[in-house]
């Protein structure tokens, strides 16, 4: 494969001198020059709870808004139209093979995370038959996880994006702990992750049953906000 | 429409049949030790797999993705169409001398069935030159689909064949288009969507044939070979062909109409050519060539609309800067992602402004009475001859103006001006035999 997987132009496969420099082994890249730097990083200046780009680092308006227990979440890159395009495609098209675009992005910012035990977010079994994958655990490679939460079917029929904001955070617990989870949770400090943090009310919604597991800690990672 | 009739000369992916007594097969067929997509001719690759194990196809996504569980079903096209005694023709125009013998060359490679090419420059009404031969098609019960590679321009097509065969039930399909799918005599889509199709249509029109991405997609030449009968026939038109087809025209391998002539019988203005050494340089630091501030300042004085056509995007705000210091006026610049495109376009119409700086955009389709053509840096890769020879035919389109200039400053002679040249000189040699003027 020498073709970008997400564009579909040809890689050049020139080597950098930046890369030789760093003398570690070569990555070998899936994804073009242009493809990289299509999606927008999150800088330093976001929301401390939900991870959003903003211009300062005070804690964004829906957060203060939120009464319940704060949950820290960190975000990768900016929900903007490119992003979209992005999870349109892979999400929706189901073009599985667009998880290489963010494999590599998503394992260094698991390596910037303190955590011990990784908990996607599941996806239900229609979707699963339907999609052919769950996004969330197309993007981990070698990381290792535990699939410690189960999702009630019916949880996704009517997609995330199709509900206005009230509806969303309306929106009944999906969750229930695996049968295993309170052995794989008592005292560890849980990492969640999903795709897009929006309101922030599915994460919240696995991070209650996470604690009722026996967690001592959950924060969470999203790759967009 | 019964249920069948969504099946005739079709190819819909289910997991589960819709249906009894339907063909189908394996929307991904082994070959040897590959899979091959049977809507869209792509070879898998070794990790086109999905987390449960199916495979899929990547190629014709857009489409619905297709995956080893999904069967492709059809019901082979029976030809449940009326035989209109008129070919549903409602239009009350005339074709002129000149296209009515192209109209009668085109009618009878249809009838003969053989595959045909039907090189029409820009301005020779190339879709009327057409109408005999759809009337007769029509008239035996063919199924007749009218398709190109653009969705705008089969957004222009659907409403003039609508009026020209009032009689004539048609469907239009296209990527996001609202209305379902029918059964009918006429289909207008984009190539894209002949995908769905399988040993279809009798006829196939193929509109722009030349125009991306048609001209570099395997997968959309294979798509019109696959909805065509195999007993059926394609009929390409284009302004333009690219050198593939006319290497296959020269090798006597396709047939051929040519339509050298303009609809007012006038010959193809023939590009200036201006040597602008080193401009993207000079453009880069603010200057654009003397002699194009000469002639477009020149225009201005004379009321001279005109269209300055630049490489890329990028250059647009550098041209217009450019000009402005120039003291050249009164024009806006367009492009294709514009969110103000068409009310710019308008306003030229309308005379609002008194040119256009754009870009590749506006090479088909976009007609002005009465203007000028100037291109900066022609010899850019971006204007392929094709393009080059539809930008020099938005001039003189009008039977009131039939001609003008055309004017294309390059830092070198390049081989795609060359070759426009040279086509444009050869079809005007061919016109001046018919009795063109200049
Ligand atoms: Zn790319
Ligand atoms: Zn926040
Ligand atoms: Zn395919």
């Amino acid at each position: 494969m020498n073709a970008c997987v997400w564009c579909g132009r040809r890689l050049s496969g020139v080597v950098t001198v930046s890369q030789l420099w760093r003398w570690g082994p070569l990555v070998k890249t899936d994804v073009c020059q242009d493809c990289q730097t299509r999606l927008t990083p999150i800088s330093s200046q976001h929301c401390p709870q939900c991870g959003r780009q903003q211009t300062d680092e005070t804690v964004c308006h829906d957060c203060q808004r939120w009464a319940g227990q704060p949950l820290v979440n960190h975000a990768l890159y900016v929900y903007d139209a490119a992003m979209k395009a992005y999870m349109q495609q892979y999400k929706f098209q189901g073009d599985y093979a667009l998880r290489r675009v963010l494999q590599e992005p998503l394992r260094l910012a698991l390596a910037r995370e303190s955590y011990d035990i990784l908990v996607p977010i599941p996806v239900d079994q229609a979707t699963w038959q339907q999609r052919g994958f769950n996004q969330v655990t197309g993007w981990l490679q070698t990381q290792p996880f535990q699939q410690a939460l189960l999702v009630q079917a019916t949880h996704k029929d009517q997609p995330q994006s199709a509900k206005d904001r009230a509806a969303r955070l309306r929106t009944q617990q999906p969750f229930t702990l695996a049968l295993n989870a309170a052995d794989i949770l008592r005292d560890q400090r849980v990492l969640l992750l999903d795709d897009v943090y929006t309101t922030g009310r599915t994460l919240r919604h696995a991070a209650e049953q996470i604690y009722l597991g026996g967690a001592k800690a959950v924060t969470s990672l999203t790759l967009a906000r | 429409m019964t249920n069948d009739e969504a099946f005739f000369g079709r190819q819909l992916p289910f997991q589960t049949a819709p249906a009894p007594d339907l063909t189908a097969t394996p929307a991904l067929k082994a070959m040897g030790s590959r899979l091959q997509c049977q809507r869209c001719g792509h070879w898998l690759g070794p990790q086109d797999q999905l987390a449960n194990q199916a495979w899929y196809c990547r190629q014709c996504l857009q489409l619905g993705r297709l995956t080893s569980q999904h069967k492709l079903y059809t019901i082979p096209e029976p030809n449940q169409l009326p035989k209109l005694p008129d070919g549903g023709l409602t239009w009350q125009g005339e074709l002129s001398a000149q296209q009515q013998v192209a109209a009668q060359s085109v009618l009878a490679h249809v009838q003969s069935q053989t595959n045909h090419l039907l090189w029409a420059v820009t301005g020779a009404g190339k879709t009327e030159i057409v109408y005999p031969a759809l009337v007769w098609a029509l008239s035996q019960g063919w199924r007749v689909a009218w398709t190109s590679p653009r969705v705008d321009v089969c957004l222009e097509l659907a409403p003039r064949l609508q009026a020209a065969f009032a009689n004539v039930a048609q469907t239009v399909l296209y990527g996001d288009q609202p209305q379902p799918y029918q059964y009918c005599p006429l289909t207008i889509c984009t190539t894209h969507q002949l995908l769905r199709f399988q040993a279809a249509f009798d006829l196939i029109v193929v509109d722009e044939v030349d125009a991306f991405p048609l001209a570099t997609s395997p997968m959309l030449k294979r798509a019109v070979d696959h909805a065509q009968k195999p007993t059926g026939c394609h009929l390409l038109l284009t302004a333009t062909p690219g050198e593939g087809l006319q290497r296959r025209v020269a090798r006597k391998e396709l047939a051929v109409t040519y339509v050298p002539l303009r609809y007012h019988g006038h010959l193809l203005p023939q590009i200036d050519l201006q040597i602008a050494w080193r401009w993207r340089e000079k453009l880069r630091h603010g200057h654009l060539p003397v002699r194009l501030i000469r002639q477009l300042r020149a225009y201005c004085q004379a009321g001279q609309r005109f269209l300055l056509f630049v490489p890329h995007v990028a250059d647009l705000p550098l041209v217009d800067r450019a000009l402005h210091l120039a003291g050249i006026t009164g024009g806006v610049t367009v492009h294709a992602a514009d969110e103000a495109r068409q009310e710019k376009v308008q306003a030229m119409r309308d005379r609002r402004v008194a040119f256009l700086v754009t870009t590749t955009i506006l090479e088909r389709g976009v007609t002005f009475p009465n203007v000028a053509v100037v291109i900066l840096g022609g010899d850019d890769p971006v204007f392929s001859t094709a393009a080059l020879v539809q930008i020099a035919g938005r001039v003189g389109r009008s039977a009131q103006f039939p001609t003008g200039d055309v004017t294309c400053y390059c830092h070198s002679y390049a081989r795609r001006v060359r070759l426009a040249r040279g086509m444009i000189a050869r079809l005007n040699l061919q016109g001046r035999r018919q009795g063109g003027r200049p």
